[in-house]
């Protein structure tokens, strides 16, 4: 009996050393990463863009055939990011999580002790584009107009934005403000929910300039409901050819929505690399561009190293933006 | 606005297409399912078939994803009246007369009441849809924040005064809600609040983990504690169908409910729970003798059901007409339909009006199909008070913490449902009203940053009581309802001096 066991487990074990064996040289350096089920962390609950990325990647990367392993979509919301960070930095290099200006901000705001530099930056997918936009009444038709007007008195119009100071609709804005000379720290902006209520608030009139992304006040545009009178691309948005940029206006500033994909810290080269290849894989499939489409999201792709480069860069930026808003004390 | 029935028409053709009633069907039931487990509600369901609807038509995702939104409208109340366990805010006010009627040994009365008032108030809100979607919506954006505030003042002081006797009571109930609702990032400052450097507070106390650990969790250990003490609880079923007598007291609370739960629904900022209280209360007020009320009057359960699925159905005119969800659940389905490549906006009915009329015309059948199914259930669900208290009660404490932790994914919300557990055994132990409490957690955070935005747009507090027609409305109503408990004493007190 027990010979026969013995036999058993050295068979197992022979082809276990065949196995691995053939796939470190047999198959042309395929390196043995991944081992198991991979997990994408969407840092907030499902519905909006950190979760849309992750299951548009996931759904694409496992269609396509980019990656041959389980995927599964983790939502940990709370505290703007932080609980589902937080809770990336204890997990392998088989979890990554979506990541945006706020894996910065949080920190330079005094919300959180994590910065990019506690993880591995992967790569930056997607950017949206920051609009400010007026009722169609409005006596303003542009952009530098109510600048013009806030640069005369800071507090004689209601700005209104979601869902936090410091994010980007409001940086963009206080960006713009600046060029232009305005008082920053003196604007009254009022705090919503969510982009979606902004949108109902300049509506029915309760504000009287919003600052949102791209996607969620173009449909109102079209319709002639709201009128958006500057975007902070640098060139005019595809669809969107009426809308003037900031830099047309005279006001010198770009201001992209990025969001990017992160993983856990001290990852090896190998697994950065393999990350590297599978992400600029699934960008260049057909599914992606369809993503993109549907979401107003615009291919913004940097690899590993350039997202680490510009997330630093993007640090010094937002630190400026926020000290000029009056944010930190 | 005229509707264009050409177009109506074209979307019942289109919606009563086999695959779509296979769709309608499966949604429906699963949002009775999802309905009745406490915290699985429809924004989780819908969620979690996200993947699913990616390939889908997209009208067909739309039908699956809104018939689960109002399936879980019917299958909400199920334990609220079966066990005085709300899974959800909109299912709270039929715990008020549902819960008592079952202790009467009327529960398969209650339940039949329960489906037919949700299918009444559901046809109202159907028609409302069709005839007056854009009007209703640009009436919906006069909302500003001190309309806002006066309507959440306006349901929270019903609410109260409901508590008739023991206003006190009431009053510090809503009061510990209202404070609890303070816990959370500022949204005008971005100042943390009450939240221990816990970065699961930063969002506030979910009040769905309040309702779950106050109801049902405080609901088990209540009985635990009275367990020896237990009368063999009244185990009788009692007839299915409603007796005519009942129907007439149903009638006209179910038809006015039924239009105003929908308007309530049409207002992004509110939604079901608003509207369900606003039912219940309205109907309170206008009773003939409101004294029936909580103790299992058949009126007191409809009114609340019919209007918190219109409330469902009216909460899709925000949606479609201007891309603004109304609710947790729209907001998913939001994010969903944008996914799909939809743009839900005022575009919508002129681009894609099959797809619009299709879906309302979907709402109609399943409506007619839930009725169906919820009747047919109720044989099967009565059984559940058959069980032994045993199993049962553990049983529901399992279906608490499961459905906390598909809330966020987090630890820290068992510890708070645990409290809030221990806080609904003491105010049962003391009776205190718990309704007051959990509306205030519901409303008391959008309520205190409407008043504040509504302090920078009007100055000073008085001026937002009088900003609008709305606001002036709502102010007088407010004055109404805290007056009323008063005036029926007064009233009362009047009659037995002639007698």
């Amino acid at each position: 009996m027990k010979g026969k066991w013995t036999g058993i487990v050295s068979l197992i074990l022979l082809f276990f050393i065949v196995g691995c064996s053939s796939s470190t040289s047999g198959s042309g350096g395929e390196p043995d990463f991944p081992t198991k089920d991979i997990e994408f962390v969407a840092p907030a609950s499902p519905g909006g863009g950190w979760d849309g990325t992750a299951r548009a990647m996931q759904k694409i990367m496992s269609d396509e055939g980019v990656i041959e392993q389980n995927i599964n979509v983790v939502n940990k919301p709370g505290g703007s990011g932080e609980v589902g960070w937080q809770y990336l930095r204890n997990q392998d290099a088989h979890s990554m999580a979506i990541n945006s200006s706020l894996v910065i901000t949080n920190n330079l705001l005094g919300q959180s002790d994590l910065t990019y530099e506690d993880f591995t930056p992967l790569g930056i997918l997607t950017t949206e584009w920051i609009s400010v936009a007026v009722s169609p009444d409005s006596e303003y038709e542009k952009g530098s107009e109510v600048m013009k007007q806030l640069k005369k008195d800071p507090k004689s119009l209601t700005i209104g934005l979601a869902p936090g100071l410091g994010n980007n609709d409001h940086l963009s804005f206080v960006q713009a403000a600046k060029e232009y000379g305005v008082d920053v720290p003196k604007l009254e902006f009022q705090i919503y929910k969510s982009g979606a209520d902004v949108v109902t608030a300049l509506l029915g009139g309760h504000i009287d300039v919003a600052t949102m992304s791209v996607s969620e006040a173009k449909e109102q545009h079209k319709a002639g409901e709201i009128n958006m009178i500057a975007v902070s691309s640098e060139e005019r948005i595809d669809g969107l050819d009426e809308v003037p940029t900031w830099q047309e206006q005279g006001v010198d500033m770009v201001f992209p929505h990025w969001r990017g994909i992160m993983g856990p810290p001290d990852m090896t080269e190998e697994e950065i690399a393999y990350w590297d290849e599978k992400i600029s894989q699934m960008i260049e499939t057909d599914a992606w561009q369809t993503v993109l489409e549907n979401n107003e999201w615009q291919s913004f792709y940097k690899d590993s190293e350039e997202s680490r480069q510009y997330l630093e860069k993007q640090t010094q930026n937002y630190e400026e933006l926020i000290s000029e808003a009056g944010l930190t004390d | 606005m005229g509707v264009d029935f050409q177009n109506v028409l074209e979307g019942l053709m289109v919606s009563i297409r086999p695959i779509n009633l296979l769709w309608v069907l499966l949604g429906g039931l699963l949002g009775t399912v999802v309905g009745m487990l406490p915290g699985l509600g429809p924004a989780t369901a819908v969620a979690v078939l996200i993947p699913i609807t990616f390939g889908m038509d997209p009208t067909s995702a739309l039908i699956l994803m809104a018939a689960i939104y109002y399936g879980a409208m019917y299958g909400g109340s199920r334990s609220s009246i079966l066990l005085n366990t709300p899974g959800d805010g909109s299912a709270i006010a039929a715990t008020f007369d549902g819960y008592p009627m079952t202790q009467k040994g009327q529960a398969g009365q209650a339940l039949t009441i329960s489906a037919i008032s949700s299918l009444i108030g559901g046809l109202c809100a159907i028609a409302g849809f069709i005839l007056l979607a854009k009007p209703l919506a640009s009436f919906a954006l006069r909302f500003g924040p001190a309309e806002y505030f006066m309507l959440m003042l306006f349901t929270l002081s019903a609410i109260v005064s409901l508590s008739k006797g023991n206003m006190v009571k009431g009053f510090i109930s809503m009061s510990i809600g209202l404070i609890l609702s303070t816990v959370g990032i500022d949204l005008q400052t971005g100042v943390y609040r009450f939240t221990f450097d816990i970065p699961q507070l930063s969002e506030g106390i979910d009040f769905l983990v309040v309702i779950i650990g106050i109801y049902a969790v405080g609901e088990v250990l209540f009985n635990f504690i009275n367990i020896d003490s237990i009368i063999p609880s009244n185990n009788k079923i009692g007839k299915k169908w409603i007796t005519k007598d009942q129907w007439k007291k149903i009638k006209w609370p179910v038809i006015r409910s039924g239009p105003l739960g929908f308007i309530v629904g049409v207002l992004p900022g509110a939604g079901g729970s608003i509207a369900s209280m606003l039912g219940y209360t309205t109907e309170r007020q206008l009773a003939k003798r409101p004294q029936t009320f909580g103790k299992g009057d058949p009126a007191g359960l409809a009114a609340p059901e019919s209007a918190n699925n219109a409330g469902s159905v009216g909460a899709f005119i925000p949606l479609l007409t201007m891309g603004v969800p109304g609710s947790g659940t729209t907001a998913v389905i939001l994010g969903a339909v944008i996914m799909l490549g939809l743009r839900p906006g005022p575009l919508l009915f002129e681009n894609n009006p099959d797809m619009v009329w299709t879906m309302v015309n979907s709402m109609f059948i399943g409506n007619i199909f839930l009725v169906i199914i919820n009747i047919l259930l109720i044989g099967v669900l009565v059984r559940i008070l058959n069980t032994p208290p045993k199993i049962l009660y553990p049983l529901i404490l399992v279906l608490a913490f499961i459905g906390t932790y598909t809330l966020s994914y987090s630890m820290i919300d068992f510890y708070i449902l645990v409290i809030f557990g221990l806080v609904g055994l003491i105010m049962k132990l003391m009776d205190f009203p718990i309704a007051p409490l959990i509306l205030a957690v519901i409303v008391g955070s959008d309520m205190e940053q409407n008043f504040r935005k509504g302090l920078v747009a009007h100055d000073n507090p008085f001026n937002m009581l009088s900003a609008s027609s709305v606001s002036i409305v709502l102010t007088i109503m407010t004055i109404l309802s805290v007056l009323y408990p008063f005036f029926i004493d007064w009233i009362q007190k009047r009659k037995q001096k002639k007698v």
